[in-house]
Parts: C-alpha cells; sequence; structure tokens
C-alpha cells in the first residue's frame, strides 16, 4: 500500500490540472497492490490446486465410469465425467467453484479495494491525490476484473494441465460425443474461462459497490456471500421462477454448455450479458457513492 | 455540475440501464403480437402439413410437463430439459438430449443409428434399416414435433372438430395454431390439442395438449427456436470417442420376445376414448436390477382401486390415468377411471 501512495504523484501544484495522473501508472501500482498481498497469492495457489486435487482424486478413486443414474447431482455428474475426460476437468472444476468459491474470492478483492484501504486509512490518498474519482473507480474495477481473469485463467490452466498429464491429448471428448482437437479444447476452455472471469467480474462490482459504502471489508465479504447463499437458494424455489432471470446466478449451471459440440450459445450469451447487467448497476451506484465521498 | 446531481444522475442512469437489460432477460423469448397472415382452412392446413417434408434445419425443443408425476430417472423423454436438433433435410438428424449436465445425443447417419450417453460414457450402434423404415424410429419421432403431429393430425382426424383458431408466434416465426377439439360424445381428460404449424413450411413448430379445468398446457413439445438452412455434414456422422463402452444393440430380437411374452397391446375404443390395454412382462414388476423399483414407484404414484374387473393400481395424471391389475394387465389411456376399467372389463 506504499507503493500506491508512492505511485500517485504528489498533490500537484496547480499547473498540472486535476485527475491528470498518468492510466497506465496508476493501474499498474493498482496491480502491484493486490498481486502483493500475500493473501492474494494464497487464493490464487489455492484455486490452482482444486483441479489438481479432483483430477488425482478421481483418478486414485479410479471408478469404472459413473453407475446408471449418476446425473442426479449436477456438478457431481460433470465431475464424474471429468475423470477419463481431459477437456472435462478443467471445466467441471470452474462450474463446481463458480458455486461458492470464487465469488467468495471476488468479494475478497472487491472488499479490499475500498473497504479495506479505508480501514487503513489508505483511502484516503486516493480522494485527496488529483485522480478524479471516475478514474479512482476505473482503477479499482479494472484490478478487480484483472483478478477475475487469473483465478478463472489460473484455474483452467491447472485444470487442462492436469488432465492432459492424467489422460493425455486424445481424451478430449465433448459431451455430445465427439472427439476434439488440442486448438479446439483449448478454445472451449478459454471461452469458459472468459465467461467465468465476467461472472467473477458482476460478483467483484457488487462487491465494489457495497465496499464503497462501508469500511469494514468483512460486512462487504459477508454480505456478498450472503447474496450468493440467497441467491441460490431462490434458484431451488419453482415458484419464483419469474424473479430468477434477475438473478445473476440464474446461468451459472449452464457453464457445462461450453462442452456440448455444437455449442449452444444462448444461455452462456444470455448469462454474460445479464452479468453485464449487474456491472452496469454496480459500477454506477459505487461511482455515485464514491463521488460523492468525502476526502 | 453539482457532484451530488452529478452522483445521483449516473447511479440512476446506470441502475435503468442494468435493469432495463435484465428486465430484457426476463420477457419470455418467442411471445409478441400474434402475427397476421392470411387465413387458411383447416382441411387445407391439415394436407400441408402432411405433404410438407421437413427442410434442414437446426433448432431447439423445449418439453414442458405439468402432468404432476415426481421425475422418474431413466425416463429421458420426461426429465429432458431440452434438446437441439439438426436435420439435413434428407433423412440424417441428430438430436442432443440435455440433462442436467449430461447430454445424450443421438445421430442418425443413413441407416445407422447411434446413441451416445456422457453420462455412462457409452455409444450404441443400432441398425435401422433391418428393424422398421426410417420414420419409425420411435426416439426419433418423440423427439421431432414435426413427426409427433403430423402423426397426431391423421389419428385424430376422425373424432375431432379440426379448426384454424388465430395465428401465433413460436420461436419467432409466424405459425397458425391449428386446434383439434374432441367431440362432444368423446369421453376423454383433454380439452384440445393445439399444434402451431409455421406459416412457410408448414413445419409442426409445437404441440400443447391442454386439459379440461387449466389454462395452462399439461404438456408442451416445441421449439423455442429454430432456423432453417442447409447444415454442415458433420454434425450427421459420429465416430465413439476412445474409451466409451460400444455396443450394438440388435433391435429386434429382445423387442420381439418381450412383445411376444407380454401378448400384443391393443386398442380398445377409438378416437379420444381409445384405450390401450395389455399385459406386462412379470419379470418386469418383480424386478430385475435396474426395474426394481417399478413397484416400489407404483406404490407412491398411485392408489388402489378394484371392481368387478379385479383390483389394482390407479396413477391418474392431469392428461390420462392408467391402472395396473394386480395379476399384470394394464390399461392405459387420456380418459376418466370409469373408461379404463370398462376397456378392462372387456376382455
Amino acid at each position: 500500500m506504499t507503493e500506491t501512495l508512492e505511485s500517485a504523484p504528489p498533490p500537484s501544484p496547480a499547473a498540472d490540472g486535476p485527475s491528470r495522473a498518468p492510466l497506465p501508472r496508476l493501474l499498474r501500482a493498482e496491480l502491484r497492490w493486490i498481486f502483493r498481498r500475500p493473501r492474494t497469492l494464497v487464493v490464487l495457489g489455492l484455486l490452482a490446486a482444486i483441479p489438481v486435487i479432483i483430477g488425482v482424486a478421481l483418478t486414485l478413486v479410479d471408478s469404472p465410469g459413473p453407475p446408471d443414474g449418476g446425473g442426479d447431482g449436477d456438478g457431481g455428474s460433470l465431475v464424474a465425467t471429468a475423470a477419463g475426460n481431459a477437456l472435462v476437468l478443467p471445466i467441471a472444476a470452474l462450474a463446481m467453484a463458480l458455486g461458492l468459491l470464487l465469488p467468495l474470492t471476488a468479494a475478497m478483492v472487491g472488499g479490499d479495494a475500498l473497504a479495506g484501504e479505508q480501514a487503513h486509512g489508505t483511502l484516503r490518498g486516493w480522494l485527496l491525490a488529483p485522480v478524479s474519482r471516475g478514474r479512482l473507480l476505473f482503477v479499482k474495477a479494472f484490478g478487480v476484473a484483472t483478478f477475475a481473469v487469473c483465478a478463472a485463467g489460473v484455474m483452467a490452466l491447472t485444470g487442462i494441465v492436469t488432465g492432459l498429464v492424467i489422460n493425455g491429448t486424445d481424451a478430449l471428448v465433448s459431451l455430445s460425443g465427439t472427439t476434439l482437437t488440442f486448438p479446439e479444447a483449448l478454445l472451449k476452455v478459454a471461452i469458459a474461462a472468459g465467461w467465468v472471469s465476467l461472472q467473477l467480474w458482476a460478483v467483484g462490482a457488487v462487491a465494489l459497490a457495497i465496499s464503497a459504502c462501508t469500511e469494514h471489508p468483512m460486512v462487504v465479504l459477508a454480505s456478498v456471500l450472503g447474496g450468493v447463499v440467497v441467491f441460490s437458494v431462490l434458484q431451488f424455489l419453482d415458484a419464483l421462477d419469474w424473479l430468477h432471470p434477475f438473478l445473476l446466478n440464474a446461468s451459472w449451471q449452464d457453464l457445462a454448455d461450453v462442452l456440448r459440440d455444437p455449442m449452444p450459445g444462448g444461455a452462456l450469451a444470455e448469462g454474460a450479458l445479464r452479468a453485464a447487467c449487474y456491472i452496469a448497476i454496480a459500477l454506477s451506484l459505487a461511482y455515485a457513492r464514491l463521488s460523492t465521498k468525502d476526502g | 455540475m453539482n457532484p451530488k446531481r452529478k452522483a445521483l444522475a449516473v447511479a440512476v442512469a446506470g441502475t435503468a440501464l442494468g435493469a432495463a437489460g435484465l428486465g430484457l432477460l426476463a420477457v419470455p423469448a418467442g411471445a409478441g403480437e400474434a402475427p397476421e397472415l392470411p387465413p387458411v382452412g383447416a382441411q387445407a392446413l391439415v394436407q400441408s402439413v402432411l405433404e410438407a417434408d421437413p427442410p434442414a434445419l437446426a433448432g431447439t425443443v423445449a418439453f414442458d410437463n405439468q402432468l404432476g408425476l415426481p421425475s422418474m430417472p431413466g425416463v429421458p423423454m420426461l426429465d429432458m430439459d431440452s434438446a437441439r436438433v439438426y436435420y439435413d433435410g434428407e433423412g440424417d438428424s441428430r438430436i442432443a438430449v440435455q440433462d442436467g449436465n449430461s447430454e445424450q445425443t443421438i445421430v442418425r447417419d443413413g441407416n445407422t443409428v447411434w446413441m451416445y450417453d456422457s453420462a455412462t460414457d457409452t455409444a450404441t450402434k443400432t441398425d435401422a434399416r433391418s428393424h422398421h423404415p426410417r420414420e419409425e424410429n420411435p426416439q426419433g419421432r418423440m423427439s421431432d414435433p414435426a413427426a409427433a403431429a403430423a402423426d397426431l393430425v391423421s389419428d385424430l382426424r376422425a373424432s375431432s372438430t379440426v379448426s384454424v383458431d388465430g395465428t401465433a408466434r413460436v420461436a419467432g416465426r409466424p405459425a397458425y395454431e391449428l386446434v383439434l377439439t374432441p367431440k362432444p360424445e368423446e369421453r376423454t381428460l383433454l380439452r384440445e390439442v393445439r399444434v402451431a404449424v409455421d406459416s412457410e413450411s408448414r413445419l409442426p413448430l409445437r404441440l400443447s395438449v391442454l386439459t379440461n379445468g387449466t389454462t395452462e398446457p399439461a404438456l408442451q413439445l416445441g421449439f423455442t427456436d429454430i432456423d432453417f438452412g442447409a447444415q454442415p455434414a458433420e454434425l450427421f456422422e459420429f465416430t465413439p470417442p476412445r474409451g466409451a463402452t460400444v455396443t450394438e444393440a440388435e433391435p429386434d430380437v429382445e423387442g420381439a420376445r418381450d412383445a411376444a411374452r407380454a401378448g400384443e397391446p391393443r386398442l380398445v375404443g377409438e378416437g379420444w376414448d381409445a384405450v390401450l390395454v395389455g399385459r406386462v412382462p412379470a419379470d418386469v414388476l418383480s424386478g430385475g436390477e435396474e426395474d426394481g423399483n417399478v413397484r416400489g414407484m407404483l406404490d407412491r404414484l398411485s392408489t388402489r382401486v378394484s371392481g368387478d374387473w379385479g383390483s389394482g393400481q390407479l396413477v391418474s395424471t392431469s392428461i390420462g390415468t392408467a391402472i395396473l391389475t394386480d395379476d399384470g394387465r394394464f390399461a392405459l389411456g387420456a380418459v376418466p377411471q370409469q373408461v379404463l376399467t370398462k376397456a378392462l372389463a372387456t376382455r
């Protein structure tokens, strides 16, 4: 956090008008601040370990294919399929973690971005510095987005490497039973990782909005996680199906669509659009709160 | 600009934009004004449906049932969320039935039918030619609204009033609504069957079954999106993936043996109150490994009934009833219970 203060230029003389701090430098400083925190690295390391653990566990258990009727649990079925399939493993790991774990990490970073800095008293530096509030929010949102991409990317990467090591390159089979070439499979995993990043960014944006309203990162974490849990519960209530399209996690189950061949894009596009709507709402609220905040 | 007002303006604008987007997502696809179409007679419409060859298409079929039955494992058509259907216009097809996070793919390539189940990683190859002519493939018929509706129309014309009742927009395409209403003397639970027929290709796009006393369809099978046009040829080829369990099904032997043992089921009555009466193979009920819980499942679904025809278990749904007698006979139809028991009595 000292870097943040150093890299933001000192309160400038009048010649250098407000909001003239060079943006790339601000972004670099923000990223350095995020990725030098031990907890960020630990979280990324743990996320990277998940696909490896799943892959090794599935290999050690060595179930000869899932039993009949194994399609009951949604995530479970995918994980069972991942046992002999290098393509499914990263997607299954992402789908599983997207339920709770990845939103948790996104909320953590979003909470640290504003509330955490305020708790340490370092947000004051930003608010007093000649950086416009819009620019400050942009820098913070960029930091959260970068973390989201890293989190999803690192899981996808270790997932596909683990899958390839365990099953070899000729076990890239889609759910439709077609065998894919390596670049095709890589493209599918990249689409999945990108889509998951977008969803995570939406969660992170909501966390930023809450983060702008409080100085306790714990409040951000608790409310975002609470929201995710409540949303998941609401998904199970058929009586509320009119509400489901409004819930961010409505299409999180559709991640498995990337495994189908040809890939049905409808549900994924809808999910991406939903995430974009959440980002628009959350960032505009965060901006409103931040721009009226007293230094 | 006053920062407070600017903040408020940004908050309102962003929230409105996002909320509008979410609202747009919540609007069900395919809804909209009923399109204006030139009027067409019921007779001509039915005929054009029966004559029309389905063109090459790619679409998504959704199945929606309000039968009031719990989901039954192993009955994919009752379980499925949706299916993607591809057809090349010349008999080859690909159907991908989506069931949670697994998928069953049925590919018809000439005279070969491949079924692949991703949950079990098994592929089954069937030679369709020896078994029955191409349109008779039961999987294909059930998943393809075109064939399902065409069958229905031709069967029911004898006992139904057939009319064209306005238009609708199905999967974004203007369609005629063909309505089959049972004649008054038919004793059936159904109020009407509606078939939405595409105005251009005359392909049935949606099949809905409505029962007495409800406004929502009890059963609906239809396209949620559809695109006409040539499909890539590789969609209609299938090579089982490495590691999959591949079996070659012999369609005739097993089915024929079962049928012979069961005695051919026969139809009692005709039209809407037709009742299918037959005998269930004994080992299905006493339970092999897979069907071990048939009786158990029945116990949960059914109520005990008895009469001069014997006694048995009655399963009633909104669109039909079924009775399984204790001595292994069954009767089912889209009719009230009395019609079933009468049919059981006339053996």
